[in-house]
């Protein structure tokens, strides 16, 4: 695929310039990716560390390692950290900047200074989420809704400020790798030539456009609520406290799409590559992400059944909820479709592939019966709802990002992680995350309701197992994080193109040179036309 | 990079490229004629008694005049057709947000009529249950002001 | 692409302007212009809500909307609508001048608008004036009644979505003013032509959207019945 084939080393990107200065200024996107990476994952630590200590509260059903209110801080911070700081930022942030010009064959995203700036919005959000911390604890829940967040005394306003300020950055992001993906393209590489994961990110780029605002707007007016009384969303005031939940799942609902497409996109290519086979239902898969996408702004009425939002719209909201399964479905097959017959590889990037397709399923599946009116009257605000939330965004998004990670650690920074090691990883965290959350399915449908930092003794043996789960899944990704690191000191160098991709990313070296590619790339094929299979003659067709 | 780029042998035409339209200053002149006589028309329209409609013909003219300014003065009518259905598809979101908002609150005070409860009173604030803002304190953060029933707006 | 007759292709001629990462000129202007709709569409999207808020409100509160709008001053926001359409008549023709590559119309155009501009925020100032005298302030800082106007319902929810429509709107006009100036000081060292205007094009674009969502404003706060 790549129109030069000089082969000696030139510097990589980092090697190219050196010193602080060099990082804090880059406008080059694999440097802008590896500094999200570093941040997201920081605040993935913050996002954890409440979380355990969530856990271990609720080892008891006495209230005894911290009071209700801390309770209410601590899942306030893990949920607006984990949504706003982690999960939204980390794959399109990290992987997307990373990767989005590699895979189109471009020298760098369309507006380079307008990357950096977005990340600067996004570590000045970051800063006033930290604030918000220090100045009194935020106990909303990471939903802000009113007429809590507009009596509450904690520190509102900076959160929501905070929360404002991130969405010009995940707005910013958005607008760039559209534009990206619309003029940067290699010459010859065509909407159906390019990799499922820049479909993916594009599907997203389009959520982010057109939903953030929406959320810019809704938390400027909650601002202006709490510190004028504009009586828009205080009932108080003469206001509609449902009206907030409107605003705010106009965009939240297509934002947790924002957080699972890019995974949706990752998933594509581990699945391609590492059972060495033609990806099944290319256009099924690129379609069906923008069709999540469009979808997406029609149903977020479904977490409002219960809220006071007329029976009427609930129905319908349901109604159109169960269209999102669809293409969801349709990606499934296409994997698992993908997977038959393929001579698959089980590495490390796989085993996350195929724990994605496990976990993934059980919270979409989950998902229609919540999205179904009558059940989610019983279900709603219980533990089910958070054992599902958690099976997407953690054992979907975040997991699809920890395989990504390992698909492309070697292309990122030129070393490869210890395999035997990176295996025992996987394990623990596929144990540690179904053990949390899987029997939170069965507790919520029996009735634990969610966000209590005290509980009748009748689920003291679920909560124990899922505080147990989730010490385990800690120290799967502790185990994770440590043998990636150990890998940049002592990793074997990694090829250039160790798993036998397609794609464009892996035409260029291990690490890539600051330019990304020797020459113009010219695209003539598909980025899932394998060259050659390695062994067996179960690839006969192709 | 600036020689061509060739594929299978053949040069890459209309890659990277976009097309101007230079239009002359008369259509500016037009545009901007009819922009005065329509916003003179609303002007006009606002003192007719027209109840109901006014609202309609009020935004019928606002959207004639938005349609100019896009077509002529950002270039739409000439643009490529991306940047048109970019612009299109962020109007049908809006669409979007506003029908399924607002279908929810007209269609909320039917239940609530028959649960004789909150939202039926909000449209008849003379019946004595408007909210005492008058009295509203600066410090409070709307704790205290939370009579005349309004409280039960809180609870669903 | 388009074949109109008075077409021709742009990005063919190199300028000093390009980046490095850009194959072409026309390249950079495409991704620059679409940029900059999509830049548009969230502003848009961004409106909408305060947009559906007010129709909410009135809906929700009709007798006390259609009372409390006659409050405003509907001259100055006339005459508002005017300077605005104006400015984005001398916008478009900076936009011609450059494309044409006359500096000098183009430095005069760009004045123009940000003369105009000024224009609406002055009218805007002493409107914000009569209404803080007046007590008509949004929210809990109402207090039009001590002032001598009784004003049914609840009037300080119709301040409130009008102070902020307004508001945000001006603030709107305010950064417009700054990125017109620096346009300006730009257009001053000669930097554009027909071979590169894509600042004066893109900031034409925002000063259009502010004069468009004005529009709408206008009727909707201070007209309609």
């Amino acid at each position: 695929m790549a129109s030069e084939e000089k082969k000696e080393r030139e510097p990589n990107f980092m090697q190219a310039h050196r010193g602080l200065n060099s990082w804090l200024y880059t406008l080059d996107h694999k440097r802008l990716g590896l500094l999200y990476l570093g941040t997201t994952m920081l605040f993935f630590l913050v996002g954890g560390i409440a979380a355990i200590t969530l856990r271990t509260e609720l080892l008891t059903p006495e209230g005894d390692l911290v009071s209700a209110t801390t309770y209410n801080k601590l899942f306030t911070v893990h949920g607006a950290v984990m949504v706003f700081l982690v999960i939204i930022p980390s794959v399109p942030g990290a992987l997307g900047n990373f990767l989005l010009p590699l895979m189109l064959g471009a020298k760098d995203v369309a507006f380079p200074r307008l990357n950096l700036l977005s990340y600067y919005i996004y570590s000045l959000g970051a800063l006033f989420f930290i604030v918000t911390l220090f100045t009194g604890g935020l106990d909303t829940g990471w939903t802000f809704y009113t007429p809590y967040s507009t009596t509450t005394g904690t520190a509102v306003v900076t959160a929501t400020a905070g929360a404002f300020i991130l969405g010009f950055s995940s707005i910013l992001t958005g607008l760039n790798f559209m534009v990206t993906i619309h003029k940067m393209r290699a010459p010859g590489m065509t909407w159906n030539r390019m990799p499922l994961f820049v479909w993916a990110i594009y599907a997203t780029a389009v959520i982010q456009v057109l939903a953030t605002p929406v959320l810019a707007i809704t938390l400027l007016l909650l601002i202006v609520e709490r510190t004028l009384g504009i009586g828009i969303f205080d009932p108080a005031m003469g206001g509609d406290p449902v009206l907030f939940q409107h605003f705010f799942w106009f965009y939240s609902h297509p934002a947790v799409y924002i957080m699972i497409l890019p995974g949706f996109g990752i998933i594509s290519e581990l699945i391609a590559v590492h059972s060495r086979k033609h990806i099944f239902g290319y256009k099924a898969i690129a379609l069906s992400s923008v069709a999540i996408a469009i979808i997406s702004f029609l149903v977020w009425g479904h977490h409002m059944f219960v809220s006071g939002q007329s029976e009427l719209a609930g129905i319908v909201f349901s109604f159109l909820t169960f269209a999102v399964a669809v293409p969801t479905a349709i990606k499934v097959f296409s994997w698992v479709a993908t997977l038959y017959k393929g001579s698959i590889e089980f590495n490390t990037p796989m085993l996350y592939g195929l724990m994605f397709l496990f976990t993934f399923t059980i919270g979409g599946l989950t998902g229609v019966f919540l999205g179904t009116l009558s059940v989610d009257v019983h279900l709603h605000d219980t533990y089910f709802v958070v054992a599902h939330f958690h099976y997407v965004m953690m054992g979907g998004t975040i997991i699809a990002f920890i395989g990504g990670l390992h698909h492309w650690w070697p292309k990122m920074t030129g070393k490869m992680y210890d395999e035997g090691k990176a295996k025992w990883g996987a394990l623990l965290v596929f144990i540690g995350f179904n053990m949390t959350f899987f029997n939170q399915f069965v507790m919520g449908q029996q009735g634990m309701p969610r966000r209590y930092y005290e509980y009748v003794p009748q689920y003291t043996q679920q909560h124990v197992l899922s505080t147990v789960g989730s010490y385990i899944l800690t120290a799967g990704l502790f185990w994770t994080l440590i043998y990636l690191l150990q890998s940049l000191k002592d990793g074997k160098q990694a090829s250039d193109n160790p798993w036998g991709g397609a794609s464009l990313e892996w035409q260029t070296q291990s690490p890539p040179i600051e330019h990304n590619f020797h020459g113009q790339p010219v695209v003539d094929t598909d980025p899932y036309n394998f060259p050659e299979i390695d062994r067996s003659g179960a690839m006969d067709e192709h | 990079m600036s020689d061509k780029l060739f594929l299978h042998g053949k040069p890459i035409e209309g890659f990277e490229e976009v097309h101007e339209h230079i239009s002359p200053v008369s259509s500016y002149m037009k545009v901007f004629g009819a922009l005065l006589v329509l916003t003179a028309l609303t002007y006009a329209v606002s003192y007719m008694n027209l109840g109901a409609a006014s609202l309609a013909v009020a935004m019928f003219v606002a959207v004639i005049k938005a349609t100019l300014v896009c077509m002529y003065f950002m270039h739409l009518k000439y643009d490529e057709r991306y940047h048109v259905f970019v612009f299109l598809s962020t109007i049908l979101f809006v669409g979007i947000f506003f029908t399924f908002t607002l279908f929810d609150l007209s269609s909320r005070d039917e239940i609530n009529e028959e649960q004789d409860s909150f939202f039926q009173r909000q449209y008849a604030p003379e019946a004595g249950v408007s909210v005492p803002v008058y009295e509203v304190s600066e410090h409070g953060e709307g704790a205290e002001h939370a009579e005349g029933g309004e409280a039960k707006a809180e609870g669903h | 692409m388009s074949d109109h007759h008075p077409t021709r292709p742009g990005g063919s001629e190199p300028h000093a302007f390009l980046a490095h990462h850009f194959n072409t000129p026309g390249q950079q202007a495409g991704a620059a212009k679409l940029g900059m709709w999509a830049f548009l569409a969230t502003e848009v999207l961004m409106f909408s809500g305060l947009f559906l808020a007010y129709f909410i409100i009135r809906m929700q509160y009709p007798e006390m909307v259609l009372g409390a709008h006659e409050y405003l001053n509907k001259t100055a926001g006339g005459i508002n609508t005017v300077v605005l359409i104006t400015s984005s008549v001398t916008m478009a023709l900076a936009v011609r001048s450059a494309q044409v590559g006359d500096t000098p119309a183009i430095k005069r155009y760009l004045l123009m608008t940000i003369g105009f501009a000024f224009v609406f925020m002055v009218v805007k100032y002493f409107e914000y004036s009569a209404k803080i005298e007046h007590g008509m302030l949004p929210g809990k800082f109402y207090s039009a009644h001590e002032h001598g106007y009784d004003i049914p319902g609840l009037p300080h929810i119709f301040f409130a979505i009008y102070f902020c429509m307004t508001g945000l709107h001006g603030i709107h006009v305010l950064v417009g003013i700054g990125v017109l100036t620096w346009v300006y000081l730009r257009a001053n060292k000669g930097h554009f032509g027909p071979s590169y205007y894509t600042p004066v094009e893109n900031v034409g674009l925002y000063w259009h959207l502010v004069d468009l969502i004005w529009i709408f404003l206008f009727p909707l706060l201070y007209l309609v019945k």
